[in-house]
């Protein structure tokens, strides 16, 4: 529930459901659904003063994080559950080097002295497909590109290997080969991990090609869970296939490197 | 006929209401002891009356320093923008100032290019009265039209910008862009700030204009879904360059450079059948220094061994009059 001035809003309502260790499940639906309130519920992200979250339940490995208070819970963020936002320059603090920020997540949870974190902080790096980690550890935020940056965030959220990585909408802002990248990347690293992904996304696209499950969202309710085979086959909710139908495909035509006209070269 | 007339006749500027030619736009003083960034490097292409031009590309690919270039809001270093066969570059500020009455522009963030402190109305009667069109008791009429004509509810006039959501912002810019009646509009990424629901109305609205109104747009857009859904012709830029152009339908049927292929191999497709994306490796290399022979080389997946050192020249894989083009080794002229 949000307070906006006087009013207030129930921006998700009474919604559940499960994860699965590994499993890429997303959440689809247009923008003002519900999603983003969700991701920043569970991740105990939205201020008192701005709203309530009433949950029966936040169950993570056995712990309520509903019920947990806002120290025990900052253990757990960025350890067991953390968060990849839309847009990473406004995720990475502008004043540090990459390297400091990306160091600070091993130093902080698992302890690690300031050269062990300068180590793991590479080999993390490697992890999201950096190959000259060393140099980008250098540089600021605003020195890299836009694909750069998101892989860094990626680094810092998988970090600590955690249970559960929240990506709100994590390629919107990247450019379309970039995104393949980055998605396969992160896909990738996070089935290695036992990772579970809550994929946040508006594009039917994405969900079809990266993930396991799918949760479509409508005005703050679940209106349909499913696998995501099933949800392109029959979609079972009317919203699930309208959703679906305003969908375009563009798509590299099966044929189109043999088009006729003369190549010259060897293919 | 006058010689300006004449000109635009002439040669493949045929009936294009705009002809770009060799257009190269560089950032930075050329004296300075650092060169800079040649953001677009002799980039030829023609908007035909009443017809979607697109131009996609990834950030860094020029297409916006383009737009910009044909709005001349940026310094043109070479080449020549043709409006209706008469070079924008070479005008007065009489003739300029005529012409940008038929050239209008749409941005992508309308918060930004909105002023907060003007209502609708204000904000459309400003054309009118910079360009003396209409007599002044008839403006506040015109304005009106215009909100109506792109699907807005004229109770809106009085209203200021932060009391309008995303799409009627958006909606108001275009209005604007209408209101003096213009010939070709530049839009740069005017959906991106929105989203998808209202997305698909701004598209029939534009595809409406161009219909009734005979409306011309260079559609700059990263999105191809949108610009498959709304060009009649698609250009495509890498690192400054055309290297590929050619009616929308063309294009997405047979794409004939490797980058576009690459592009759309990288969408994915909404499908769980349909094979994954492929990923192009790498990143655009630097606008600073751009490589040696073909721009896209470093990336392409099909390079062999001209493509390192010589740039291609322009072909016509499917003949002059399939009017697809493409700067690439791998088509024979």
């Amino acid at each position: 529930m949000l307070r906006l001035g006087r009013q207030t809003l129930t921006a998700v309502d009474g919604i559940s459901f499960d994860m699965r260790p590994g499993e890429v499940l997303a959440l689809v639906g247009e923008s003002g659904c519900g999603k983003t309130k969700t991701a920043e519920a569970l991740m105990g992200l939205i201020p008192p003063a701005l709203g309530a979250v009433r949950a029966k339940r936040i169950d993570l490995a056995g712990r309520n994080l509903a019920t947990l208070a806002e120290p025990a819970l900052r253990r757990i963020r960025g350890r067991e559950i953390s968060m990849v936002f839309q847009e990473p320059l406004t995720a990475l603090d502008p004043v540090f080097r990459v390297g400091r920020q990306l160091a600070a997540v091993f130093r902080r949870h698992r302890r690690l002295g300031r050269a062990e974190a300068r180590e793991a902080s590479i080999d993390m790096l490697r992890l999201v497909g950096i190959a000259d980690a060393g140099r980008v550890l250098e540089r600021y935020p605003h020195e890299l590109s836009g694909g750069m940056r998101q892989r860094v965030i990626i680094a810092m959220a998988m970090a600590c290997r955690p249970r559960v990585l929240i990506a709100d909408e994590p390629t919107t802002a990247l450019d379309v080969t970039t995104q393949a990248q980055v998605l396969e990347q992160l896909t990738t690293l996070a089935r290695d991990f036992g990772t579970a992904i809550l994929l946040i996304t508006h594009d039917l696209g994405i969900v079809a090609q990266y993930a396991d499950r799918a949760l479509v969202m409508r005005r703050g309710r679940i209106v349909e869970d499913t696998l995501v085979g099933a949800l392109f086959r029959e979609p079972g909710h009317p919203y699930s296939a309208e959703l679906l139908r305003a969908t375009v495909v563009v798509a590299l035509p099966p044929e189109a490197g043999a088009a006729s006209g003369d190549m010259a070269g060897t293919r | 006929m006058t010689a300006q007339t004449k000109h635009a006749m002439d040669g493949d500027g045929g009936a294009s209401l705009l002809s770009i030619r060799s257009l190269v736009v560089r950032y930075g003083d050329p004296a300075a002891p650092r060169p800079g960034v040649t953001a677009v490097r002799g980039v030829s292409l023609d908007i035909e009356p009443g017809r979607i031009h697109a131009l996609v590309g990834e950030s860094g690919s020029g297409k916006t320093s383009l737009a910009r270039a044909v709005l001349r809001l940026l310094p043109v270093e070479s080449g020549e923008l043709l409006f209706r066969g008469q070079d924008l570059l070479r005008m007065s500020g009489r003739q300029l100032r005529q012409a940008r009455r038929s050239i209008q522009a749409v941005f992508q963030d309308p918060q930004a290019s909105l002023s907060p402190r003007r209502s609708v109305l204000q904000t459309l009667r400003e054309p009118l009265d910079h360009f003396g069109l209409g007599r002044s008791a008839e403006r506040a009429d015109r304005a009106v039209a215009a909100l109506e004509a792109v699907g807005l509810d004229t109770s809106l006039q009085h209203r200021h910008p932060h009391e309008l959501s995303g799409g009627q912002r958006q909606r108001v810019a275009l209005a604007r862009a209408l209101v003096s009646n213009p010939d070709l509009i530049i839009a740069d990424e005017p959906l991106s700030s929105l989203d998808v629901s209202v997305q698909a109305h701004i598209i029939d609205l534009i595809r409406e204009l161009k219909e009734t109104r005979g409306l011309a747009f260079l559609f700059v857009s990263h999105d191809l879904s949108v610009v498959r859904r709304l060009a009649d012709t698609v250009s495509v830029m890498y690192l400054g360059q055309l290297l590929e152009s050619a009616p929308a339908a063309a294009l997405f049927a047979h794409p004939a450079h490797p980058y576009t292929r690459a592009l759309l191999a990288s969408v994915p497709v909404p499908d769980p059948d349909h094979p994954p994306p492929i990923a192009l490796g790498g990143e655009p290399p630097s606008a600073l220094t751009p490589p040696p022979g073909c721009v896209f080389h470093m990336r392409c997946p099909d390079r062999f061994e001209p493509c390192a050192s010589q740039a291609p020249s322009e072909t016509f894989p499917h003949g002059k009059d399939a009017n697809q083009r493409v700067r690439c080794h791998l088509w024979k002229t």
